[in-house]
Formats: C-alpha cells, sequence, structure tokens
C-alpha cells in the first residue's frame, strides 16, 4: 500500500461506494490529498464518506475534498463517523461552495480603447497640470498683494532643502561635466592646433545649455521628487484636509513657499554649475591642453558674452516653475494608498525631465530668433 | 489528553528607557478560547501583542505558542510557526499593490504547496469564510470600504489555516452594525474553525457578545483575568470606570447576563 493511497480509500458493499478519510487532512499535505483523490477512482454516484480514521481536517482540505467529488459528477450521499469539529468544518466549506464556485474577472479593454483611455488620461493631466498653474498664479497675486499671507519661515526651510543642501551634488557632477567637455573638445581641436577655442566651446557650451539642463534634472530628481512625496503622504495623513479645515489654504502654506523656492533656487544653483564646470575644464586644460588657468580665465573673459550666461539662467527659471508645479500638483492629486505615492512620484521625474529638454528646445528656437 | 496552553505568556518585563511597561506578565491561553487584551492607552498592549508574535523582543520573560518558546527558538522553527498563527494589523495591513485574491494567494504560494487547480477556489473560499461577496476578490484594498478591508485582512490571516489568530483593535473605526458583524465573525472562526483567538479591543459589546476570558493589563500586571461577568467586579479604579460608562449608557441590563 503506497503512502498516498493511506489518505484515502474506496469499498464498495452492498452497490454502495464509501470513500474512506484516514489521516492528517490539512493544508501542508494538500497535494498529496490531492493527488490521493484524483487517484482514488471516485464512481460518479451517491457516495458515503467515513471520517472515523481521520485524525485532523481543515478547510483547505475540506475544499480538495468536495471538489474532487465534484468534479468527478459525484455528490455525497451520507457523512459517517465524523468528529465534530470536522462536520463543523465541512459545513463552513459546503455553506460557501456556491459563493465560490464562478471565478469573477476585471474587464479586459481592446488595445484601440487602451490607446484612447491614454489619450484622455494625458488630456486630463494636462488639464489639471494648466489649472494648477493658474491657482498658483492666483495665489502668488494673493501673496503679492497681502505679503502677510506669505510664510516666510516656510519659504527659508524649503530654500534651505532645495539649494543650500543640493549645492554638493551640483559642484560634483558640473566639475565633471567640465572635465569630460575640456578633454573630448580637446582631442579634436588638438589636431588642428586650436587648443585654446576649447575654452569658448567649454564657456559658451556650459553656461548656455548644460548646466543649466543638467542643474535641473538633478533638481527634478531631487526637489520634484521630494515635493511629490511629501505632499502626498499629507494628503494620505489627510494633514492637507486638516490644513483646508483650520481655514488654511494649501496653495499659501505648502505651494507657493516651495515655487518661489525653487525659482530663486535654481538660477543660483545654475551660477553655481557654471562656475564649477569652468573650473573642471580649467583643471583639465592645464596637463592636456597646455593652457595655462591665466590663459584660461583671459580667454573666457573674450570668448563669453554675458548674455549666454543671461540665456542659462532665465531658462532655469522657468525651469524651476515647471519642476516646483509638477511636483507639488502630483503630490496633492494621489489618491489615498501608499501605492500612488510611489506611481506619482516616478511619474514627477518623468514629467519634469521631459519637460525641462521640451523647454530647452523651445528656448534654443526662440533665443535664435530673437538673435541672442 | 489534556492539551498544554496554547499562548504560554510568562513573567514578561519590557522597559523602555526609564519606563517600565510590563512588569512581570502571565497568563496563559488554552485552545478554542477568544481571549480579550484590555487596558488604557499606554498600558502596552499592542507591545505585549507584538513581544507574542515575535516582533518586539521583550527585556525578560518567556513567551510560549504551541509549546514553541518564541524568543529563544531557532530561525527555522520560528518560521515554521509563523505560519501557525494570523495576525491583523490595525488598519489590515493589506498590500496595496495587489488586488484582495492576491494578497490572499501571497501566503499560500510561498508557504504552501497548493495544486494550481485549488488555488483559485482556495482563495476564493478564504474570502467568503471572511464574509466578504466574491466580487470584492478583484478589488484593490483601496476599493474597498474599512470593513470590508478588515474582512480581506481575516481572509490573508486565515489563508495558511492558522491555529491561532491575534488582532489589534479589529472594531476600531467601524460602525457598530459592522462591529457586531465582525464579532459574529470571529466567534465562528472560533467554534466552526476551532480557532483560538487574542484579541485587543476597547469594544464593550465585543467583550459583552463573544469573548470567553478578559485579561485586564494596567500598571504594567495583568490585574483581572477572568469572563467579563468576574472581570466586572474587581476592585479597580480604572476597571470600574471603565465598565461604568456602559452601566450609565444601558442602566440595569447590565446585570442581564451575558
Amino acid at each position: 500500500m503506497s503512502a498516498s493511497a493511506r489518505d484515502c480509500w474506496l469499498e464498495q458493499a452492498d452497490g454502495q461506494a464509501t470513500l474512506f478519510l484516514a489521516g492528517a487532512w490539512h493544508l501542508p499535505r494538500i497535494a498529496r490529498i490531492d493527488a490521493a483523490l484524483a487517484a482514488a477512482g471516485i464512481p460518479a454516484s451517491a457516495l458515503v464518506l467515513d471520517g472515523a480514521a481521520l485524525h485532523t481536517l481543515d478547510t483547505a482540505a475540506a475544499l480538495a475534498l468536495l471538489r474532487r467529488i465534484d468534479g468527478a459528477g459525484a455528490s455525497v450521499a451520507r457523512l459517517e463517523n465524523f468528529g465534530v469539529s470536522h462536520l463543523r468544518v465541512i459545513e463552513a466549506v459546503v455553506g460557501r461552495l456556491g459563493d465560490i464556485g464562478a471565478e469573477a474577472r476585471r474587464r479586459r479593454h481592446g488595445p484601440l480603447a487602451v490607446l484612447g483611455m491614454h489619450v484622455l488620461e494625458f488630456r486630463d493631466l494636462m488639464l489639471g497640470h494648466l489649472d494648477f498653474l493658474g491657482r498658483s498664479a492666483i495665489a502668488l497675486g494673493d501673496a503679492a498683494l497681502r505679503p502677510r499671507v506669505l510664510r516666510l519661515r516656510e519659504l527659508a526651510a524649503q530654500f534651505h532643502h532645495v539649494c543650500v543642501e543640493a549645492i554638493p551634488v551640483v559642484v560634483l557632477v558640473t566639475f565633471l561635466i567640465g572635465v569630460v567637455l575640456a578633454y573630448l573638445f580637446g582631442m579634436q581641436a588638438e589636431k588642428y592646433g586650436a587648443n585654446i577655442f576649447v575654452v569658448d566651446g567649454v564657456a559658451i557650451g556650459t553656461t548656455r545649455e548644460l548646466s543649466p539642463i543638467i542643474v535641473a534634472v538633478i533638481v527634478a530628481g531631487r526637489s520634484g521628487a521630494a515635493f511629490t512625496a511629501q505632499l502626498g503622504t499629507m494628503v494620505l495623513t489627510e494633514e492637507i484636509d486638516a490644513i483646508r479645515t483650520l481655514g488654511l489654504s494649501p496653495m499659501q502654506v505648502l505651494v507657493i513657499p516651495r515655487l518661489l523656492a525653487l525659482v530663486v533656487a535654481l538660477p543660483l544653483l545654475v551660477f553655481v554649475g557654471d562656475v564649477s564646470s569652468m573650473l573642471g575644464a580649467m583643471t583639465a586644460a592645464n596637463p592636456l591642453l597646455d593652457i595655462t588657468p591665466a590663459t584660461f580665465i583671459d580667454r573666457v573673459h573674450w570668448a563669453l558674452r554675458l548674455d549666454h550666461v543671461i540665456v542659462g539662467l532665465v531658462k532655469s527659471a522657468v525651469f524651476a516653475v515647471f519642476i516646483a508645479i509638477i511636483g507639488c500638483r502630483m503630490g496633492m492629486s494621489v489618491s489615498r494608498d501608499s501605492r500612488s505615492i510611489g506611481i506619482s512620484t516616478t511619474s514627477t521625474v518623468v514629467q519634469c525631465i521631459v519637460a525641462v529638454i521640451l523647454l530647452d528646445a523651445f528656448f534654443a528656437i526662440v533665443f535664435q530668433e530673437l538673435g541672442y | 489528553m489534556s492539551e498544554a496552553p496554547v499562548i504560554e505568556v510568562n513573567a514578561i518585563v519590557t522597559r523602555f528607557g526609564a519606563q517600565t511597561v510590563h512588569d512581570g506578565v502571565s497568563f496563559s491561553i488554552p485552545r478554542g478560547q477568544i481571549a480579550a487584551l484590555i487596558g488604557g492607552s499606554g498600558s502596552g498592549k499592542s507591545v505585549l501583542l507584538r513581544e507574542i508574535i515575535g516582533l518586539h523582543r521583550p527585556n525578560s520573560g518567556t513567551v510560549s505558542l504551541l509549546g514553541t518558546d518564541v524568543w529563544s527558538a531557532p530561525e527555522e522553527e520560528l518560521a515554521a510557526l509563523r505560519q501557525r498563527f494570523g495576525m491583523l494589523f490595525q488598519d489590515g495591513a493589506l498590500f496595496s499593490s495587489l488586488t484582495v485574491a492576491q494578497n490572499v494567494a501571497t501566503p499560500l504560494i510561498e508557504h504552501a504547496r497548493v495544486p494550481e487547480h485549488l488555488l483559485g477556489p482556495l482563495v476564493r473560499l478564504r474570502i467568503a469564510l471572511a464574509g466578504l461577496p466574491v466580487d470584492a476578490a478583484t478589488k484593490m484594498p483601496s476599493e474597498l470600504s474599512g470593513g470590508m478591508r478588515k474582512r480581506a485582512a481575516v481572509a490573508r490571516a486565515l489563508a495558511l489555516e492558522p491555529e491561532m489568530l491575534f488582532l489589534d483593535e479589529p472594531t476600531s473605526g467601524l460602525d457598530p452594525i459592522t462591529a457586531r458583524a465582525f464579532d459574529s465573525l470571529l466567534r465562528f472562526l472560533c467554534d466552526d474553525l476551532g480557532l483560538t483567538i487574542l484579541v485587543i479591543t476597547h469594544d464593550l459589546e465585543t467583550l459583552l457578545a463573544i469573548v470567553d476570558r478578559t485579561i485586564v493589563l494596567a500598571g504594567g500586571k495583568v490585574i483581572a483575568d477572568g469572563p467579563v461577568k468576574e472581570v466586572m467586579r474587581v476592585d479597580d479604579p480604572w476597571l470600574q470606570s471603565y465598565f461604568r460608562v456602559r452601566t450609565m449608557l444601558e442602566g440595569p441590563e447590565m446585570n442581564r447576563g451575558t
């Protein structure tokens, strides 16, 4: 007699089939029990179940038993010699068999419907951003008319987070970018003996394009994501509702300080990045291209018009508005579960970076046309 | 055969810094009982529960579940023990990125070798045993009401056929009707499925309706332990004022005997 045959066996007496159950019928042995039931050869007739040798029976095993009996087209005629607790378990399962028969399915959508939903979602997202931008503008106007509503303390705290604490990473990254640029430009320029033009390239390239974009991406990842996570958590813990209930405006208390802090901080960080990347280039240029720091600085004075720096700084202020608006709005609009904070934070970073690149392309054309 | 107690807590001492939360807490609970742990805010009920299920180490004392010492057992034994009890956290603690069915299926997939064709029905059986409608299975936790979320959490706690169930204030935040339905669910789990249940509660209705045994924690000690009718007579200021609220509400009905 094999091990699985001990779990249950079938006996025929006077044309009546009896299924004997024995041993421990519980979840850890469910696979064996199910296999034993399948192997028992349950006939498609009314069965007597005998539980005299049954040691334990839990709901999982009872379910396996009842489904196998049902699957064989058999039915239960009688239960014999079952313990009271085992009978209760069987009763509890039988009473719920009707509820669990059919698997409820979520409706699936075709590819066209999915595309349509994404388009609508995107439209709603953009309209939401626009709406939030408008409300921020109104709140800002309000703060300009009544400076008392402006939260200076919160503004200072936010400024510390988004600007002061970001300086090390900005310096490090832009310094290395300067080194890499000087090296790459230098390799090409050296072929023509045009070493000194590396300074022109690095100075104009970093101040006008690279420093604003790279710093904006860093800030989008640091502060944009932080705004969403902070405000999203506050939605989750009903703090935003509490602010409203106390007669305060979440826009004034939370959004405007973050917006202003970022609009001031980003151009400052970009300027830090400008200086740091040129220092990086200068450091690399000395040994690689025989350009001494004095020559480098002299050349920067000659080659770098102030226009380029100002274009970079102006752009970064606009980037800051978009990062702050996207970050705050995505935070304020999370639904009330922890999963959506993660989704919104990811979405914020992606949206911010895409927005920064798109704006930069837009500025490139506009400034070109304007002759800057 | 006379069984050893399912839950045995012996001389537990817990300190947080200079503050002593438990100063020698002992009790034991036999199989098939619903026991309630009551006590004022800050009396260390939740900490005690966390110590019983092995989440927080007491400074001294022993906890033994089904004969296994929680705080000296090797990790494998503890892992096996964890499958024999279910815990219902205060807010349900459902995984918010999974549907209710996936939440219930998680422990089954991790710990039990359930044949493929049985997994779906078994998950739905758990959901039905917890008193949820079938269509709740495909919903996300955020789409459920508070009462349904608690039931979904019970379904997940029941997934592995535990012998013990621990609950931390299961009826807080539920309306009275939902709370009473939840109470009868606990009674069903205890009577029909043979679970041993330890519940932290502030709900007097729960105490009077379904609990076999009330353990009162105050001042770091068990000050009363027994059927609720006996506990009500214990001469303790906190306990007296605790039950007085109810006497004020219902007057003489207090003595009807539950």
